[in-house]
């Protein structure tokens, strides 16, 4: 028994060898609260009764994905899809429904841009905010800090409050903040596509520069050329689950082809 | 390869496992000073007199009050006027907590939605706030005691522990309240309710010894009695507290705490699906 036990658990180091991320059976449900008649009348009267107004929304169905260390993922679907759940399951910010995740290495959000930045203070102080916000000590924000800077092209402005900025500068800063961190595990969803064309084209570079065998990224877009371009592996969901994983020009093939074919297929789809 | 691995599971209300919390808050040390500092100044900002009204706030409230109890009381003297701003100063830093936790969670519900962080640093850095604010109003009440000619003693060294517990105290409620909002969204309107009365019921615009024993021996319910008593006690008349005063407030200070940090452990990880 021992011995079998041993050899055992010495195997799955082995298979989990390389493994980033794995998800498994993950389901998650969140319960949202229908109201028709928002009144203190109607919730009183409902009060007593137990009864409660709420719908339940099924965001991911026993979704399984494992991503091992190398891997480019990129994470594609249609509106409330369930991606970002995904993501946000992944991350530990949202506790799942049901199964489990298993996370090997450091992981770094970029859900949105700009987190814990402060509008009120200069784009020199939200770089620290936002950098220290994301996990890096002030003394790697220290050593990034000119890279940081420049990454951005804000120039003078990075001294004025961030209130002052346009959005495409606002974006720029919060991506550069961003794309600084050097975890083991990168999660983007949705953030490449900011700024103007010369912007976008920068920030592609530099997620490609963050393509290394020691790490694993997971992309969320809805811009298929990038996707093809830059993963090595294709995700698809629709309404929580997992249609097909695989090589990304087949995937988003099937996306697109699913896509075009509409309603009737979609309606098939809840079988 | 020994990465650290994370494993997420289903919400269970429980503590999640106490060592690691508290190295990753630790961790997320500087985050929490430079995110207090932020707010601090936000709140500041695009005034004239900006980080000024750190000082003015507490002198102008002081004045405010002095002038309530010189028209009530009718008279006025040295020590009234030090024990009233000694115990406002004091009462402000766990009232500050308190308003500044209670939504703490709540507005940061963009942080929330898409870090992954010990979400306590929130309710923590409401209570920094309070502490940044409550150090100058210390520096003014030493300038005007001076002025008012109090006297000074070592025995005033037990102000220490009274801050402390006073801080125990402020973020414990910070940490309870932060997380009763996220449930129950109306304590947030209740609250300037509950601090009103909480500065009525305790020894500020009176001293505890001109309250009726039968009041006295309710107040044991009141968590700041005590607790501004001992610091009247240490502040204005440069006297030891009396040993009771300041069980009280300890006990009422850890109680708190650890029931709020508790409330707030157990379920934090559910936080962001309520908000």
């Amino acid at each position: 028994m021992i011995s079998l036990s041993a050899s055992n658990s010495q195997n799955s180091i082995h298979a989990k060898h390389g493994l980033a991320v794995s998800v498994q059976n993950v389901g998650l449900t969140y319960t949202t609260s229908i109201d028709k008649r928002p009144t203190l009348k109607a919730r009183l009267k409902s009060l007593g009764r137990g009864k409660k107004h709420t719908r339940v929304v099924r965001a991911l169905n026993e979704v399984n994905l494992d991503v091992h260390y190398g891997t480019v993922l990129g994470v594609i679907g249609s509106n409330g899809a369930g991606k970002s759940s995904l993501m946000r399951v992944i991350s530990g910010i949202v506790p799942p429904s049901q199964g489990r995740i298993e996370v090997h290495g450091s992981v770094s959000t970029l859900l949105a841009l700009g987190v814990g930045f402060n509008p009120s203070m200069t784009g020199r102080a939200n770089v620290y905010l936002g950098g220290l916000a994301a996990g890096m000590s002030r003394a790697e924000i220290d050593a990034q800090f000119d890279a940081i800077a420049d990454f951005s092209e804000l120039g003078d402005a990075i001294d004025a409050p961030m209130r002052t900025y346009s959005s495409g500068m606002y974006a720029r800063l919060a991506f550069s903040v961003a794309a600084t961190v050097q975890p083991d595990i990168l999660i983007v969803d949705e953030a490449l596509s900011t700024g103007d064309a010369h912007f976008k084209e920068k920030s592609l570079n530099r997620i490609k520069e963050l393509r290394t065998a020691d790490r694993a990224l997971i992309l969320v877009s809805h811009a298929m050329a990038t996707i093809e371009d830059v993963c090595n592996e294709v995700a698809w969901l629709h309404k929580g689950k997992l249609m097909a994983r695989g090589n990304p020009a087949d995937v988003i093939k099937q996306y697109r082809e699913f896509m075009q074919v509409g309603k009737s297929a979609a309606a098939n789809e809840d079988v | 390869m020994s990465a650290p691995v994370s494993i997420y599971e289903p919400f269970r209300a429980g503590l999640p496992p106490l060592g690691s919390y508290l190295r990753s808050l630790w961790a997320r040390r500087s985050f929490i000073a430079e995110f207090s500092r932020s707010e601090l100044r936000e709140q500041n900002y695009g005034s004239v007199f900006g980080q000024l009204w750190l000082v003015l706030n507490p002198l102008l409230l002081s004045g405010v009050y002095f002038l309530l109890i010189y028209i009530i009381g009718g008279h006025s003297d040295a020590t009234r006027y030090g024990h009233l701003t000694a115990n406002l100063f004091l009462f402000y830093l766990i009232s500050n907590s308190l308003t500044g936790g209670v939504k703490s969670i709540t507005a940061g519900q963009r942080l929330i939605l898409n870090t992954a962080f010990p979400r306590v640093m929130l309710p923590i850095s409401a209570t920094v706030i309070a502490l940044f604010k409550f150090a100058p109003t210390l520096l003014v009440f030493f300038v005007m005691r001076t002025v008012l000619g109090l006297h000074y003693s070592w025995q005033m060294f037990w102000a220490i522990p009274v801050i402390l517990i006073a801080l125990l105290m402020g973020l414990g409620m910070a940490i309870l309240i932060s997380c009763i909002n996220v449930y129950f969204r109306d304590i947030a309107s209740l609250l300037p309710y509950m601090t009103r009365s909480l500065l009525y019921l305790s020894p500020i615009l009176y001293h505890a010894s001109d309250v009726s024993e039968k009041i006295k021996t309710l107040e044991v319910v009141n968590p700041l009695f005590y607790l501004l008593d001992a610091w009247s006690q240490v502040m204005v008349y440069a006297k030891a507290p009396d040993l009771y005063s300041l069980a009280h407030a300890f006990i009422w200070a850890l109680s708190i705490f650890l029931i709020g940090s508790y409330f707030f452990l157990s379920r934090e990880r559910d936080f962001a699906v309520r908000l």
